[in-house]
């Protein structure tokens, strides 16, 4: 085995699994920042809104809800057709790399504003209530009692969505962008190059192996239990 | 200083839901409770009392009537208006609420952060506070770390840390063993001493209500079905309800069970007598002999609230019908007597 890497010609593969890499970084962490901001508002409005919420307004909550539930279910790569012509409009092109951010951001939006409704729902109403006797704002409720409390899950679930940020990354070939998952195809599946192929799957497993361990580690800290 | 009421209900009533399973959880309830006092409302579990307690820091609003708090009628305040007036009352939990992501010391600070304090001025509040509850040794501890009792005396040091003029005890020791329970209470009553502090505390425990309160209401069905001084009230309930409520919780006033069995084993006449005056009952009691009366103490006790003693005793008395009415008269002289119905 070793010796089939050996093989490789590495001044080939090198550099191109290098700049792979980088695209898979430079997609994921992007739709990850935007979307992980944006799912967060729309996370906390599904969650404050909501009946006995501190912002609770029913039309607001089943407008949001419903635009959630229509998204979410939608497969990526079905998402990225689909969206083509707002993608072209707001990027200015509807291939490479930005185009296919453009997409894992509306995909890792409505994930992600699922995953803090879901974690904020599981507090103890008593410490919001508690926060309310004592004159917090509501504002002040919702960053420094809410999103404190439900710090440790709520980052175990932003690691779930990178992990498939990194999954959803893999398709940017379908329209022209890189990354890891194009390299993989393009450079092994099409060439009939298998031990490339794994090359990918052993990096793909470091990235994810690594994002997870991140993860958990944050998490144990923030929960100290 | 105005003499008007800290805290002022009149006719409140709130109900929840519509038609059918429209419940009204305070109904036409008016009381007022004035600067310095111990204010206990007690009554079983679904009698209304937590929805009461919040109605006075606007967490629930009334569907009719008027709640005047610190000048200010919180019902007719919006939730934004309420930030300001909420920083002056306190409140306590029966689950303690703390914050699990702060400290203790994080736990304290949080109401003066709220309250707009500078950190130095903060930081010295909070030692102060750690050190009123006993608990300067656990600054950095955090709250799943702490016992039941401790994390209730974190709860307090919260609810007191902006200096608040009134504290809501909203069944704080309800989720506390016997022993924590007496020291939560001490807390409390010294909270109410050393710092003026007024206290309105909701409970089932006829304990609560003995060790603190100057004045209590009893709560039933949303109502308040009787209220006045803690003597007054529990040596001599006035409505039938509240005597089985207070017979209840004091076990010291025989039920309809317990003259059953009482009348397994003693004959002769049941009375009940009233122990206001312990030392007067004990002294007829010892002539019972001359009289040519003997009795038997067949159910009753003593408690003791925060400023005096009060009980009952049922005794069996047997002897000639005339004697035995001539040192009921005795008794009646020297505590009120009641006869047992059976």
């Amino acid at each position: 085995m070793i010796d089939t890497y050996r093989a490789l010609d590495w001044s080939y593969y090198g550099p191109e699994l290098l700049s792979a890499i980088a695209d898979t970084i430079y997609m994921v962490a992007w739709a990850f920042l935007l979307g992980g901001f944006i799912g967060l508002a729309i996370g906390l409005t599904l969650y404050t809104t909501r009946d006995g919420g501190l912002l609770s307004n029913k039309a607001a909550y089943m407008a949001m809800n419903f635009v959630v539930n229509l998204i979410r279910p939608i497969p990526f790569v079905i998402l990225i057709a689909a969206l083509q012509p707002v993608t072209i409009y707001v990027i200015g092109s509807g291939i490479g790399n930005d185009a296919v951010i453009f997409v894992m951001i509306w995909a890792s939006t409505f994930a992600i504003a699922r995953i803090v409704e879901q974690n904020l729902v599981s507090i103890d109403p008593g410490v919001i209530e508690a926060a309310r006797a004592m004159g917090a704002s509501r504002l002040r409720i919702i960053l420094t009692v809410l999103l404190p409390e439900a710090l440790g899950p709520l980052i175990l679930g932003y690691t779930f969505v990178i992990i498939a940020l990194t999954d959803m990354s893999a398709l940017a070939g379908i329209i022209g962008g890189g990354g890891i998952g194009n390299f993989a195809i393009v450079e092994g599946y099409n060439r009939f190059n298998p031990e490339v192929t794994w090359l990918a799957v052993i990096v793909v497993i470091i990235f994810v192996q690594s994002l997870q361990l991140v993860g958990n580690w944050a998490a144990r800290k923030v929960m100290r239990r | 200083m105005s003499t008007a009421p800290l805290i002022e209900f009149n006719n409140v009533s709130r109900t929840f839901g519509t038609g059918d399973k429209k419940v009204t959880a305070v109904d036409d309830v008016s009381l007022r409770v004035d600067r310095g006092e111990v204010y206990g409302v007690i009554g079983f579990s679904g009698a209304g009392k937590s929805t009461l307690i919040r109605l006075i820091n606007g967490l629930e609003r009334p569907t009719a009537g008027s709640v005047h708090v610190l000048g200010q009628e919180i019902s007719a305040m919006r939730e934004g208006q309420l930030t300001k007036v909420r920083s002056r009352i306190g409140m306590v939990f029966q689950q303690f609420n703390l914050f699990h992501s702060r400290n203790v010391a994080g736990n304290v600070a949080y109401p003066l952060k709220v309250a707009g304090w500078k950190k130095p001025e903060r930081e010295a509040r909070v030692e102060e506070l750690l050190d009123f509850v006993g608990l300067a040794d656990k600054a950095t501890q955090y709250p799943e770390q702490l016992s039941g009792g401790q994390k209730q005396r974190v709860g307090i040091a919260r609810a007191l840390a902006a200096k608040p003029d009134i504290l809501l005890a909203d069944e704080s020791t309800s989720a506390l063993d016997p022993n924590t329970t007496g020291e939560v209470l001490r807390l409390l009553r010294r909270a109410n001493e050393e710092l003026g502090i007024t206290i309105v505390a909701i409970t089932h425990e006829m304990e609560v209500i003995r060790s603190i309160a100057d004045r209590v209401a009893v709560m039933d069905q949303g109502r308040i079905v009787e209220s006045g001084l803690v003597y007054d009230v529990f040596s001599s309930p006035r409505e039938s309800k509240d005597a089985s409520f207070v017979g209840a919780a004091l076990k010291n006033r025989p039920t309809s069970e317990d003259v059953r069995r009482i009348r397994g084993h003693a004959t002769g006449r049941l009375v009940v007598v009233s122990l206001q005056n312990a030392g007067a009952v004990s002294a007829v009691l010892g002539q019972a002999v001359s009289h040519g009366v003997s009795f038997e103490i067949v159910h009753g006790g003593m408690n003791t609230t925060k400023n005096a003693s009060y009980g009952l005793l049922t005794l069996a008395l047997e002897g000639e019908v005339s004697a035995v009415e001539a040192f009921v008269a005795a008794l009646n002289s020297a505590g009120e007597v009641q006869e047992v119905h059976e």
